[in-house]
Order: structure tokens, then sequence, then C-alpha cells
């Protein structure tokens, strides 16, 4: 019935294209501002994201700059071949996985260790004191960093050798810096990296508690079955997530605070600082941009590896 | 009854349980701030001092020496204070500018691309070209090295998860309705960028600001990588240049002592120190009144960070 109110003819068919078009130049026209706005961002991200993300071609060239990045001649993965036939590939690596492991590890005993404590004295004042003071060390930068580790290790000067009455050389001595490097991280990190864990908790039904006390559960029975349990999807979001970064090191903490010493290379050379050394001080570009990229795809596939896994378990804590 | 008395037997343990929290976090508190009194300790320590004792906590002998040392060296160091700080003013404007501008069209339902554009700015937090193809792009395309752009646009301008944050932040607190009610009245895009948009979402501009002042101020390598000029250095870049020099002569084959280096014109010991203390010191006082703020941005920002 309806369709004979349609005529064939295509004069209606004309107005309407006519219409449909003039609607999307219109539309185009309402949302161009929007488009505008986001130009400086878009530029931004195109420069600074993008156009480096196209430079990982660079590993696959044998780079010559008195000719030019684009006219350099392309190798295959002859800059790869070279970079693990080293000794450094296999060192950084080693390095850079085993810090992240082990700090990781403790890194979350010791985040939720202090929530939890954190949790327990929430209602004293001097909990708002102590919150802000614990953080503080995460508000500097790796250089003052290095001024402080260099504070406590200098060899003449240094209060450790002050006190232990001896002239040890720290920054020549590999074998002491998993430990200092472990010492730093945590003093630096520990503080900012149990607020996570802080908030999670507050989060948690206090009648819960209620409940298990009325029950007769002591302090340690709540924190094992209560605290932990509720805390466990955080937990594993947040270890899945650094798992994504497990190629990736602090660069300031191995590069700075170490004082880029080379006798110290065997323990504290990791991905990024052989990145930094082979571009700016063996000005091996080759070398460095396989090493880069190595790290960049590694990374990535780990991220999304853990970002599915996320979903698998908490879908609305996942990244996409 | 029954409840008093359950409550009453387990009060002990309980107690025990409280005060060693509060103790072992007490000891943390001082463990996180001790280092910090070391570096003030070697900055007023007189020089005679330093050579006999060392690095001490108590320094037998206080000195202002290497305070004034720094007032000597006044155009030096007020050089890098003043790149600093307008580093950080101008990079945290331009910054807060980008980030809500960008995340104002993501935010808008009506916005039919805004998925992909989303897209193209979530794609950067996954995957990056490194160091080396960075590197390159500043350095030969955009030719940035030794100039201030050095030390403002890398890396630094606008982050990805900020945008997300941002984005987040309209889309939950501002109601489309709220915006399509000013279309109507016949405000722009701009208009209502800057008359809702902006002045709705101050605490999450907010913290976004400090975390991207804090940024600038603490940046050392985008010095590290692009500034070989001192004119150009910015406090942490010269601190890092000055222990980076120090650390080359005394572990080069010269096997410099600190005696030596202070006839090359570097600073003394307690005067390095003392200009560590004055690159910290502005976080310091700050810090008391923006920690709250911080700590927010750092649960929002812990998990998807």
């Amino acid at each position: 019935m309806a369709k004979k109110n349609v005529p064939a003819s295509s004069v209606y068919d004309g107005l309407l294209a006519q219409r449909n078009k003039k609607s999307a130049k219109a539309t185009f026209a309402v949302y161009l501002p929007l488009y505008l706005m986001m130009l400086p961002g878009f530029i931004y991200l195109i420069c600074n994201n993008y156009l480096p993300m196209f430079g990982i071609l660079i590993a696959f060239k044998n780079v010559n700059f008195s000719v030019g990045v684009f006219k350099s001649p392309w190798v295959g993965f002859k800059n790869f071949e070279f970079l693990f036939a080293t000794n450094d590939a296999f060192l950084m690596i080693r390095n850079t996985l085993l810090y992240n492991i082990v700090w990781i590890a403790m890194g979350l005993v010791i985040a939720v260790t202090i929530a939890i404590f954190m949790a327990e004295i929430s209602e004293r004042k001097i909990a708002k004191v102590i919150q802000p003071i614990i953080c503080f060390p995460s508000m500097i930068s790796a250089v003052i960093l290095s001024y402080i580790v260099y504070g406590f290790l200098s060899t003449n000067y240094g209060f450790i050798n002050q006190i232990m009455g001896t002239k040890t050389n720290f920054y020549t001595k590999a074998q002491y810096w998993p430990f200092i490097l472990t010492i730093v991280h945590f003093w630096q990190s520990a503080g900012q990296s149990s607020i996570i864990y802080m908030a999670s908790i507050g989060g948690i039904d206090k009648s819960m508690y209620e409940a298990a006390r009325i029950d007769g559960a002591g302090k340690l029975k709540q924190i094992l079955y209560i605290t932990l349990p509720m805390l466990r999807p955080m937990i594993i979001l947040l270890l899945l997530l650094s798992i994504g970064r497990i190629f990736n090191s602090d660069f300031g903490l191995f590069y700075q605070v170490t004082l880029n010493s080379g006798r110290l290379y065997k323990t504290t050379q990791t991905i990024d600082t052989y990145v930094y050394r082979a571009l700016m001080e063996m000005n091996n570009v080759g070398m460095s941009s396989a090493a880069s990229v190595f790290q960049a795809i590694i990374g990535f596939v780990l991220v999304l590896l853990s970002n599915l896994i996320v979903r698998r378990i908490d879908p609305q804590s996942a990244l996409f | 009854m029954e409840k008093v008395v359950v409550k009453k037997s387990k009060h002990i343990p309980e107690k025990g349980f409280h005060y060693t929290a509060m103790v072992l976090l007490i000891l943390l508190a001082i463990y996180s701030v001790i280092p910090f009194f070391l570096m003030l300790a070697i900055s007023i320590s007189s020089e005679a001092t330093l050579a006999k004792n060392g690095y001490q906590f108590f320094p037998k002998e206080l000195s202002f020496a290497a305070y004034k040392y720094l007032w000597a060296k006044r155009i030096t160091i007020g050089r890098c204070y003043l790149i600093t700080i307008v580093t950080t003013v101008v990079g945290t404007a331009v910054n807060l500018v980008l980030t809500s501008l960008f995340a104002y069209p993501l935010s808008r339902q009506d916005f039919k691309h805004r998925n992909v554009f989303a897209f193209i700015l979530f794609f950067t937090l996954l995957f990056n070209g490194g160091l080396t193809a960075t590197y390159i792009v500043w350095t030969r395309i955009f030719m940035i090295k030794n100039t201030v752009w050095a030390l403002l646009v890398p890396g630094l301008l606008m982050g990805g998860m900020n945008v997300l944050m941002v984005r987040n932040y309209y889309a939950a607190n501002i109601p489309y309705a709220i915006i399509e009610a000013a279309r109507i009245d016949g405000a722009n895009d701009l208009k209502i960028y800057t008359g809702i948009m902006v002045p709705l979402s101050k605490p999450v501009m907010t913290t976004i600001g400090l975390f991207a002042a804090l940024g600038y101020w603490n940046n050392w390598t985008n010095g590290l990588y692009y500034i070989s000029d001192s004119k150009l250095y910015s406090v942490q870049v010269y601190l890092m240049k000055l222990m980076n020099d120090i650390a080359y002569l005394k572990s080069s084959s010269y096997g410099m002592e600190s005696a030596q280096l202070a006839t090359m014109s570097f600073p003394t010991e307690g005067a390095r120190m003392a200009i560590a203390m004055i690159a910290i010191l502005p976080i310091l006082m700050v810090y008391p009144f923006i920690q709250k703020e911080l700590v927010k941005g750092m649960v929002v920002g812990g998990v998807k960070g």
C-alpha cells in the first residue's frame, strides 16, 4: 500500500541524494570545530609517537647519516644477528628480566603489607602524616637520587664507608649493585605503590570485618580471609600489567644512579641503558635500534597477552 | 553480652597488631626522609669537616660556604633555574590545553569518529618506536638538538593516559544534556569547551597539571639526549652533567680526587649537594599542599598507568 505513495520517478531520488549530500556537508560543518580542536594534539601524536613507530624500520637498515636515513641500504635482520651474537645481548636481557621478576614479587609483598598496616591505623591522625611522607621519595628525579646515593656510597666521604671504616669504591664493584639498586628502588617506590592497595582496602565493606570479629576471627585471620581475597583482583591486575612491562626498566635508576659506570655493566646493564649507550656512546645506530625494536615488539606482544588474560578474569579492569 | 566477651578475649593480640603496624610505619616514614637529611647535612658541613670526617648526619662544624658559593655562581645557577621554571610553566600550560582540547571531542557521544581518534591515541600507550627511532626523528627531522624545544616537546607535551583520564571525567561528570542545551542556546564548541568543560573539570585538570609540572621540573632525560649547550641547561640537566663529568674524571685513568677536582673549578662536594637541595626545595615546599591531589592521581593512574 505504502509503495504506491512513493513514485518511481528519479526526481525524488535526485532530491533525496541532494539532501543527503547537504546533510553530510552540514554534519561535517557541525563537527569541524571538534576536528580543529583535536588538530594540535593529533599533530603532536604524529610527531612524538607515530613517526618513531615508522622509525623502527631503521633497525633493518645500515644507517649512514652522510647519505641520509632514507637512502641507507636495507640489510634485513643483520643488525639483530650482530646484536644477539654479542655477550651484551644476553647480559642485558638477563638483567632486565631478573630485576623485574624479583622486584615485581618483592614489590607486591611490600606494597600490600604497607597498605594493610596503613588501613590498620587509618583512623589515627598520624596516618595522614605518614602517608605523604612515605610517598615523597617518588617525587624526586633520578638525578637527585643519584646525589643521595652518592652521599652514601662515595669512596672517600661516603656515609657507608665512614661508618664501616672502609674505602670501598662501590662504583667499581658490580657485585654490590643488585642489592644497592633494590634498596634504592624500594626506598623510592614502596610508599607510592601501596597507595593503590590502600584505596582498594578502603573500599572493602566494613561489616565483613565486623561479622568476622563476632565470629571470633583475630586480626591475622581477618587479613587472610577477608583483606587478601578482596585484594586478589587488584593484585592479579597489577601483576599482569607489570608483566606486560617486564622488558622495560627504569632508565634513571640503572643509568644515572650507577653514574654510568662501565665497571658495573655486568649487573646494571639493562635493555634501556644498552639502547642509550649503543646510540650515544658507541654511535652504533644499528645495534641500538635492533635492541630498541626487540624491546618494543616483545613489550607490545606482552601487553596484548596480559590484557587478554586480564579481560578473561575481570573485564572491567582490562585496558581494552 | 556474648559479643562483648568475644571482643575482650581478642583485645590484647589486636592491640599488639595495631601498635606493631604503627611502629613499623613510623620507622618506614623515618627511613623515607633520612636520606634527605644526609643531603642537607652535607650541604651545611664545612669543607674541613668533610675532608676529615666525610659525610655525616651531624657535621662537627657547620658552614654555609656551599650556599655562599651558589650565591656567587648565581648567574649560572639562576639561568638554570629560570630555564626550569619557564619550561615547567609553559610546558604544563600547553600540556593542559592540548590534553583537554583532545579529550573534549572524544567525550562527545554524538561525534561519530570519536572511536577512530580514541584508538589513534590509545595505540600510543601500547606500542612505541623506542628511544633510537624517537631520537632520530627529533634530531634529524625536527632538528631540536640544542634548542629550548628539546626541553619542552619530546615525550612531555601530551600523554595518552591523561587524555583518557580527562575524557572519562568529562563523560562521567558532565551530562550531555548540558552541552546540548548550550548548543540550542547558540553556543559554539569553543564556547562550550571554555565555558562548560574547563570550569567543570577543575579537579581532574589540577591533578594532571600537577603531574605534568612535576614531570617538567624533574625531567633530565631530554637534556641528556638533546642538549649539550650549557646555556640551555635546566637545574636537573646541570646537576646531571656535573655528576657525570665528575664520575668520568674520577674513573678515568687520571684517577682525580676531590681536591684536584676543586682546583678545576668544579663545585665542591658541599656545593653540589647544596644545588641538589635547592632543586628539591620547591617540591618540598608545595608538597604538603598538593599531596592529596597527587595521591588521587596515583590511585587513578596506578592501574592504567
